[in-house]
């Protein structure tokens, strides 16, 4: 970590957070840690927009009784079970974080690992689905529900994606002996994402497949 | 300074993956320090929270079956409050909200904030569906 420089006077120099658990930065905590609370908090701005609009056009337009419904495509207990393995890989992306904390980096590696197959299982069961879905007659511009379920749900699958690229490059780091213990925030940001994009899962599962739809 | 290896050494006669199950039970207590100096949860309590999240989605599952036989106002709320304490509960003990700085959670709680507000409106203005009786 590098010395921050400083001209202040003494009183000004006081006024610096300082201690063991200070970052030397202006605010005192660490940028690539704000970076990504802030950008996750923008993200549940974007992922709110369409979670309200799938709720908004639930049942509302004419458009949405053509083609096939929710209640004759939905299959709660298929999803229930790709729900279970992502809320596993939360759990795995922890005892991951856990283990390259107190320096135990095979262990971290097998949890990381674990946690992108749970990931990419996740993204096999929505392949699944939206191929029954296609082949059901449900389209992209079939009716409301298929516009929004599709974007809801695909750009969900989308950020799994970048999720699991992004552990597997920690994974591939961690393999060259470039993921130190010291370096353990960079898996720490990459775990928020993941339970980011977790906790978003919960919303659009409850929303799109639990709720009544009459 | 660590060059990233392995830190843990494996007997020969170990097969690799004997210490893994046993990972819960002899690290129980130990709780990783963050980079930023506060302690996490131990793996016990990660697996813990786990095994409530997991079972948390099951009754939601029941309770979605129960469409039909009870009222579905009290259907949505149900299953509202439900993936409300799923998610409280992957941010404080999976994201480290209750131990880490507190202004990470201010910033994540302002977007929250920001995001019920803007879509509130929004179905103040386009009305809801969902919760008609």
């Amino acid at each position: 970590m590098s010395q921050a420089v400083v001209t202040a006077g003494p009183s000004e120099v006081d006024a610096l957070p300082v201690g063991p658990h200070a970052h030397d930065t202006n605010t005192g905590v660490s940028n690539p840690k704000l970076a990504i609370w802030l950008f996750i908090s923008s993200e549940a701005l974007f992922f709110g927009a369409f979670i309200s609009t799938y709720f908004l056009y639930r049942g509302r337009d004419a458009q949405y009784l053509k083609g096939p419904t929710p209640d004759k495509l939905l299959n709660i207990p298929f999803t229930s079970v790709t729900s279970f393995v992502l809320l596993m890989s939360s759990l795995t992306m922890v005892l991951a974080l856990a283990a390259i904390q107190r320096g135990d980096h095979r262990r971290f590696r097998i949890w990381l690992l674990a946690t992108a197959l749970f990931g990419a299982t996740f993204i096999g069961g929505q392949v699944f689905e939206f191929t029954e879905f296609y082949r059901e007659g449900l389209h992209l511009s079939t009716n409301m529900f298929g516009t929004t379920f599709f974007v809801l749900t695909g750009l969900h699958g989308a950020h799994v994606t970048m999720g699991i690229i992004w552990l597997l490059l920690l994974w591939s780091r961690s393999m060259q002996g470039r993921l130190p213990t010291e370096k353990s925030e960079a898996v720490e940001i990459a775990g928020l994402y993941w339970h980011f994009v977790d906790v978003v899962w919960i919303f659009i599962f409850t929303a799109v497949y639990l709720i009544p739809t009459h | 300074m660590t060059d990233g290896t392995d830190l843990v050494t494996v007997s020969a006669d170990e097969p690799p993956h004997a210490g893994l199950l046993s990972e819960l039970e002899t690290l129980g207590e130990q709780q990783p320090m963050a980079a930023e100096g506060h302690k996490h949860p131990s793996p016990r309590q990660y697996v813990l929270i786990g095994v409530i999240l997991v079972i948390l989605t099951g009754v939601e599952v029941a309770t979605s079956y129960l469409e039909g036989h009870v009222n579905s106002n009290l259907l949505i709320v149900a299953l509202a409050l439900m993936a409300s304490v799923k998610f409280f509960l992957v941010a404080a003990w999976y994201m480290h909200m209750r131990m880490d700085n507190h202004f990470f959670r201010r910033v994540f709680v302002a977007g929250i904030m920001l995001a019920t507000v803007v879509y509130g409106i929004v179905f103040f203005f386009f009305s809801s569906t969902v919760l008609k009786s």
